[in-house]
């Protein structure tokens, strides 16, 4: 029996962010659309489903005079990320 | 990345290894610009007290040496302030600033020691204090930096350039006798030029 795949991670732009998020102590919203490639529309859509799952904190504020969004993967999201990856390798192990 | 769409096992596991390996590879890359920041610094600075300390044949041109850190922040805060997208700091990043803010600590702190020490010539407990020769500490402090970088970097040409740097350097030191002298100057011009060079890789890793 395979476990199940985390439907929330199993998704190309929010699995982007998941890996970016799980290098690093934490990325504004620029950086993680310049690395996605993503409109901000469509990743401010992905990192509120991330956070409401609570894998991701984002905190809005200002550096200076422009507003400011950061992101940081909580206990929780780097759990689920690594049961994840677990279990693709699992996926992949007994495709072979 | 603008579709959600779901990806096979074999596709996920791919984008999770790019991703994380691009974003390690950017944000390491720009500790590579710092570096080659203050290695071009070292070696202009180094060279600037040689000339002018070999001319005049005054040590005080060294005093020089503490400009160089504030020209080295200002430089840094106007690279920083030129970055489009601010950038993360993952393990590497924060180990390589780690080091060299420890080695900058380190050399300023054994400096000013040096300084009101060799100028008071007694120590606090009142015997005459021995000359305290600071080119070999430097270099020693400085190879250390430089090879645990490498190590960081998992590089071995900086690991083994920061062990020529500090081991080399010290052995250079007292087989040519020319610690405290202008031409031990020229030892940090060499550890500059390595610093550059690290920078350089590290930039195009």
């Amino acid at each position: 029996m395979f476990p199940k795949l985390d439907p929330l991670l199993h998704s190309e732009l929010r699995l982007a962010v998941m890996s970016i998020l799980a290098g690093v102590e934490s990325a504004d919203f620029t950086y993680l659309k310049k690395q996605t490639g993503a409109t901000s529309g469509n990743l401010s859509v992905q990192l509120d489903k991330l956070s409401s799952a609570g894998y991701i904190t984002v905190v809005k504020g200002f550096k200076g005079k422009m507003p400011c969004t950061t992101c940081a993967v909580t206990p929780a999201g780097l759990d689920a990320f690594g049961q994840y990856v677990t279990a693709l390798q699992e996926y992949l192990t007994a495709g072979k | 990345m603008e579709q959600n769409k779901e990806l096979s096992a074999r596709e996920s596991l791919a984008l999770i290894n790019e991703t994380l390996n691009n974003s390690r590879q950017e944000i390491t890359r720009r500790s590579g610009k710092y570096l080659l920041l203050w290695g071009i610094l070292l070696t202009v600075f180094s060279l600037l007290v040689f000339v002018l300390w070999k001319a005049t044949g005054k040590p005080y041109w060294n005093f020089l040496w503490f400009v160089m850190p504030v020209i080295g922040f200002i430089a840094a805060a106007f690279l920083n302030k030129k970055e489009t997208v601010e950038m993360p700091d993952n393990a590497v990043s924060r180990i390589l600033a780690g080091i060299w803010r420890t080695f900058g600590v380190f050399a300023v702190s054994v400096a000013l020691f040096t300084i009101i020490y060799s100028r008071a010539n007694v120590n606090p407990l009142g015997t005459v204090a021995s000359v305290v020769n600071l080119t070999p500490m430097i270099l020693l402090l400085f190879g250390m930096a430089e090879t645990v970088s490498g190590v960081a970097v998992r590089n071995r040409a900086i690991t083994v350039a920061g062990f020529l740097t500090g081991v080399g350097g010290l052995i250079v030191c007292y087989l040519l006798g020319s610690m405290g002298e202008a031409d031990g100057m020229l030892l940090f011009t060499f550890a500059g030029v390595i610093l550059a060079a690290t920078g350089l890789i590290v930039k195009r890793k």
